[in-house]
């Protein structure tokens, strides 16, 4: 028990859980929105609103990122001063860039949104307010005609945030093991991680997206890939900090050489959220994978095993100063 | 105009001689720190060789600052004992905002809070404008600032400045110092204490290969390896 608790709570601990699981929400918001505009725009036919994946990410891809600044506000000493945030910037501060981000990442999202359920949200608009907000339409009509850009514009805006999220820790000199160029890259890939996993378990056992259907074929067809690349930017990120010597070696050996944070990376993160995931997609038969407890215990490894990585970087970044 | 090839090499030589051996010999008096940033570069060295470990000035820094218990402005730190009893020695150094010129904590604060006071160098929060990120807190490569537990701002030394300062005198914790181990003073005024004690002590500073620019200079104890 002891470890537990100094494995979560030391000195230079400044940024803790809840950090973790906002990095997890935002990077999985954006990861569902890059695989879903591919779907929309290469792999879909027909109707893009009636796909399960679309649904989902439509559903949780805003979710995630409101839920996810949401916690984040209560985060701060002060969240009722948080609009301060809003209308004071620094152009020089990560942070301060990053809120702009999320507020431009926010509104397309809602548009792109907006535009591709026209029809959906018109009828709901009818039935809740009954023709008051019927004034909606026609401008979601308009935007319309701009959705190629708005698609390219999110797509662009998606790739940004999931890398924001690396460049927010890594942008601090503190701490050798987050101050890492290789961060950003390895968030964008785990941020597409845990969006093929969120697509395929909300898409596959909510909306009842079939086994067979392209759009579910695409995303397995690129979750292996994904993962390996992963794997070898989890070694660059590793391997860059041991051969650069100093503080940035005894950084990397506490993080992954013994101890707490070394058991929960290496079972947790590489074990349980990487590599049982490949194993099971190699090594069970196509048949059964074709069953919703198979797709729901796979996504869900990989889930945990992104909110275990993001959760990691976080608390064994912040043990050792420079 | 006639230009012979004798004029034009006494003309180069005398180019190379303003600009080349002028920089070096500049360079060599600008061992006494200075830099335009403002009016004043206010700076401090702490001297190693001089501190007895007391902490009157921890005392003073929280009396006169109202700096609350679990929380501090400033700490000194004691080392592991050096030597057998009962010849056992220590060292002492002082753990305090370093008042960089290149704050990483300023770079990084969202809301533009936490900033360099152009006319002092001093670096500072405007508590109003802080919302408690702690973006800040994990910047600082001396992990010197903390969250006030009552303003719930950002907050660590500021070199007494609305304190002290603001009154015209030293500030606390070098007005306390029994063995006169702080000095403090105008980086930019060539002729200040500060600067002598620079000049004629082997001073260094902590972490600048991360091009903080610190403004704390410490005086190296004589005994033992230096914990830059």
């Amino acid at each position: 028990m002891n470890t537990f608790v100094s494995a979560f709570t030391f000195d230079s601990l400044v940024w803790d859980w809840i950090i973790a699981i906002y990095l997890f929400l935002t990077g999985m918001s954006a990861g569902m929105v890059l695989i879903s505009i591919h779907l929309k725009r290469k792999v879909i036919e027909g109707k893009a609103s009636a796909n399960g994946i679309i649904k989902a990410t439509a559903i949780l891809a805003p979710l995630g990122i409101i839920s996810g600044l949401t916690i984040l506000i209560f985060h701060l000493t002060k969240p009722l001063a948080f609009w301060k945030i809003l209308i004071y910037f620094n152009t020089s501060s990560v942070m301060s860039m990053g809120v702009i981000l999320f507020q431009v990442y926010m509104i397309i999202l809602f548009t792109w949104i907006a535009i591709m359920f026209k029809d959906e949200l018109a009828n709901l608009l009818q039935k809740l307010f009954k023709g008051r907000l019927a004034f909606v339409n026609p401008i979601v009509d308009k935007l319309a005609k701009l959705e190629n850009a708005v698609e390219l514009l999110l797509a662009l805006l998606a790739i940004m945030l999931a890398a924001y999220t690396g460049f927010l820790l890594s942008a601090l000199k503190t701490y050798p093991m987050l101050n890492n160029p290789v961060l950003p890259v390895l968030f964008i890939f785990s941020s597409v991680s845990s969006g093929a996993a969120a697509c395929l378990m909300l898409g596959i056992v909510g909306f009842k997206e079939s086994f067979h259907s392209k759009s579910v074929q695409w995303i397995h067809s690129i979750e292996r890939p994904v993962v390996v690349f992963e794997l070898f930017v989890l070694l660059t990120f590793f391997t860059g900090l041991i051969f650069g010597g100093g503080q940035n070696e005894v950084a990397a050996m506490a993080a992954i050489g013994g101890g707490f944070w070394a058991t929960w990376f290496w079972y947790g993160v590489v074990g349980a959220g990487m590599l049982v995931p490949l194993a099971l997609n190699f090594f069970v038969p196509t048949q059964a994978q074709h069953n919703k407890a198979f797709v729901l215990l796979v996504t869900s490894l990989s889930l945990v095993g992104v909110l275990m990585l993001r959760t990691f970087i976080l608390y064994a970044g912040q043990m050792t100063v420079v | 105009m006639a230009c012979s090839r004798r004029n034009l090499l006494i003309g180069a030589g005398a180019v190379i001689f303003t600009t080349g051996v002028a920089k070096v010999a500049l360079a060599k008096k600008s061992l006494v720190a200075t830099q335009d940033v403002g009016d004043k570069r206010y700076g401090m060295v702490f001297d190693e060789t001089a501190c007895i470990g007391c902490t009157a000035c921890t005392d003073a820094c929280r009396e006169t600052n109202n700096v609350p218990e679990g929380v501090s402005r400033l700490t000194i730190e004691r080392s592991a004992p050096m030597g057998e009893y009962p010849n056992v020695d220590y060292t002492f150094t002082r753990v305090s905002c370093q008042h960089c010129d290149n704050a990483p904590c300023v770079t990084v604060c969202p809301t533009g809070a936490s900033y360099v006071d152009l006319k002092t160098g001093i670096v500072d929060v405007h508590s109003d404008k802080c919302v408690g990120c702690g973006y800040c807190l994990a910047a600082c490569p001396y992990q010197v600032r903390f969250f006030h537990p009552e303003t719930k701002s950002a907050d660590k030394c500021n070199f007494c400045r609305d304190t002290n300062l603001k009154a015209g005198k030293l500030p606390a914790c070098v007005e306390s110092c029994p063995t006169n181990a702080l000095t403090f003073g105008d980086l930019n005024d060539p002729t200040s204490e500060i600067n002598k004690v620079i000049a004629s002590n082997a001073v260094y500073r902590s972490k600048i290969e991360l091009g903080t620019e610190p403004k704390l200079y410490k005086v190296a104890d004589t005994k033992g390896e230096i914990k830059r």
